[in-house]
């Protein structure tokens, strides 16, 4: 029971990463980012890379990994989407084949094995007789923690007044003399950082190969879905969801069972309630 | 009037020059990769008509072919059904799983349906792998028998189902109902003020390029005479999705002319194999910037406004 609880809670919020970073790009530019897979992928890449390969510690590793996909974040938006950005379709077959691309450039520079992304704390941790990964319980407590403070970020700061304003409508934030466009780069960056240190941290426990960032992408998907487009309160619940149920049935039935929980979840949801948990905009 | 004239013979010109093809250079090799391209034309062109009319971009068509190989397959190998009843019944099967993930996404508007689509092939994809006792798992199914065991006559036979799909799916594109599937593409909101049932002409056309694409699943099965899940992958669908760009969108006869002519240039080049889908992302990226008609259908219109200008 508590070994559920805690497990659940860890994928819950790993989840959570991947689908706020997910969500936050659609509800401020309206931009359904497949790539957004892609930067988890990288995250844990570069982190292998710096420290298998260049022999950093991990913290700077981690970090410097964290801050190139957030770049490479902003320049794929400011290159690719951004000149596509007046079609949803062309936005979205440009992403597909920015993933693609970067799959194939993994692909082609590490081969197809797992690779091991080392971890921050190796020592196990036994919680009322239930043993856990030092570095799942991290990941828990980081994801938390980053969560929090985008919240905070969105809420008190003045960056973060523009980009709700941005989300709300982009055309009067324009002419109240913010730049959407750099809001789009900050937030695209932002995401892809989330995505990036999800990699980071979720690494160490999951596989580590090419194509990595596919299910990811399907999830982070559903949790959308079931939250409601473009709500950050809801992907966060819809992820504890997700997470809890994918568990609560891996260890009832099998984990092989897991991977439909996301499909059946995401299917109802569009058949009786398409907006979404927290969903303002009417999907209809 | 002449349009017409130069169209028909046009597609005349091709259909004889692709089955002269194999008479001429001859080779169970270029046989081999002609009816691969013929039968991945098959796909593109019922890509096209659902996506490129009405604009709702599917990433899960590898959906509708795997579960026509596969049903293809199963039907088979485990109850010995011949290729000929299990090619309907591939047909039937792609078009239930339309009727499934198109009820709940394309009555909507936003882009569920493409993710809808995009996530169905990919857990399709991992439960071959997960149910692998009764699927095959990586293996996929194997010793599934030849629709015709002479090579020559299944590249005729693939053959003839392109053109039989492209002149049915091309009628139906230029007829009442292609007219209102552009409508859709174009506002869908007049349409339905204007009284159309948008969400029935959504599904059903996607139920017909379902069931095109799963015959043409069933026929590769056939063909290959061994299906994996590998056909279920996104690279299916993202190959697929860039020969409908190169042949050009939305113009159904273009993305035949794509799909052969990206499966030629792959097959010479077959050295950078690994390559292969990297150079499809990046062709797809340039097309999208530079070439967003496409290239076929595109040069196909001003060979023929030239050739109607002189005469």
């Amino acid at each position: 029971m508590l070994e559920i609880l805690i497990h659940g809670a860890v994928s819950s919020a790993i989840y959570a990463m991947l689908a706020v970073g997910f969500t936050l790009i659609f509800g401020v530019a309206r931009i359904l980012n497949l790539a957004h897979g892609s930067f988890y992928a990288l995250g844990a890449y570069g982190a292998y890379f710096f420290t298998a390969q260049l022999k950093l510690p991990l913290l700077p590793a981690a970090l410097l990994a964290i801050a190139l996909v957030a770049l490479f974040g902003v320049v794929v938006e400011r290159v690719l989407v951004r000149p596509m950005r007046r079609s949803q379709l062309a936005v979205l077959m440009i992403t597909l084949a920015v993933a693609l691309v970067v799959e194939q450039v993994l692909f082609l520079t590490f081969g197809s094995e797992y690779r091991n992304v080392p971890a921050f704390v190796e020592t196990k941790f036994t919680i009322g007789g239930v043993d856990v990964g030092g570095q799942r319980l991290l990941a828990l407590g980081v994801s938390v923690t980053l969560i929090a403070l985008l919240w905070i970020f969105i809420q008190r700061t003045r960056l973060g007044s523009a980009i709700l304003a941005v989300s709300q409508d982009p055309e009067a934030a324009n002419y109240m003399g913010i730049p959407s466009d750099r809001i789009f780069s900050i937030v695209m960056g932002l995401s892809a950082a989330l995505a990036a240190a999800a990699g980071v941290l979720a690494g160490p426990f999951l596989t580590v190969q090419p194509t990595m960032w596919l299910l990811p992408i399907v999830k982070a998907f559903a949790i959308v879905i079931v939250g409601g487009l473009g709500s950050i309160p809801g992907s966060i619940l819809a992820a504890l969801m997700l997470g809890y149920a994918e568990t609560i049935v891996g260890y009832l039935i099998s984990t092989s069972w897991t991977e439909i929980v996301s499909v059946l979840a995401t299917l109802l949801m569009l058949v009786f309630r398409p907006a979404g948990i927290f969903g303002k905009r009417a999907a209809f | 009037m002449f349009g017409k004239r130069i169209d028909f013979a046009g597609a005349l010109g091709f259909i004889a020059f692709m089955a002269a093809l194999p008479l001429i250079f001859g080779g169970n090799y270029l046989i081999g990769v002609l009816t691969v391209s013929v039968i991945y034309g098959i796909w593109a062109v019922s890509w096209d008509f659902m996506s490129g009319l009405t604009g709702r971009e599917n990433f899960g068509h590898s959906l509708f072919i795997g579960v026509g190989a596969y049903t293809a397959g199963f039907l088979n190998t485990t109850f010995g059904f011949s290729g000929w009843w299990s090619l309907p019944a591939a047909m039937v099967m792609a078009m239930v799983f339309a009727l499934v993930i198109g009820v709940p996404t394309l009555r909507l508007k936003g882009p569920y349906f493409a993710l809808a689509m995009l996530s169905g092939a990919v857990i399709m994809q991992r439960l071959m792998l997960i149910f692998w006792e009764q699927t095959g798992g990586e293996e996929g199914i194997n010793g599934i028998e030849p629709l015709i065991r002479s090579q020559l006559g299944f590249y005729y036979f693939a053959l003839a189902a392109l053109v039989l799909v492209t002149a049915l799916l091309l009628a139906l594109a230029r007829s009442h109902w292609g007219l209102i599937l552009r409508a859709v593409r174009g506002d869908e909101a007049t349409c339905q003020a204007a009284g159309i049932n948008v969400t029935f002409y959504k599904i059903a056309s996607l139920m017909i390029s379902a069931a095109f694409a799963g015959a043409g699943g069933a026929i590769y099965a056939h063909y290959q005479l061994q299906v994996s899940p590998q056909l279920f992958a996104i690279v299916t669908s993202i190959t697929i999705i860039t020969m409908v760009y190169v042949g050009g969108m939305a113009s159904i006869y273009g993305p035949v002319g794509g799909a052969i002519l990206l499966v030629l240039l792959t097959e010479l080049l077959r050295n950078f194999g690994e390559w292969r889908l990297m150079i499809y992302s990046c062709t797809l990226i340039l097309i999208l910037f530079f070439l967003p008609n496409g290239l076929i259908a595109p040069t196909w219109r001003r060979m023929k406004s030239m050739l109607a200008g002189r005469e």
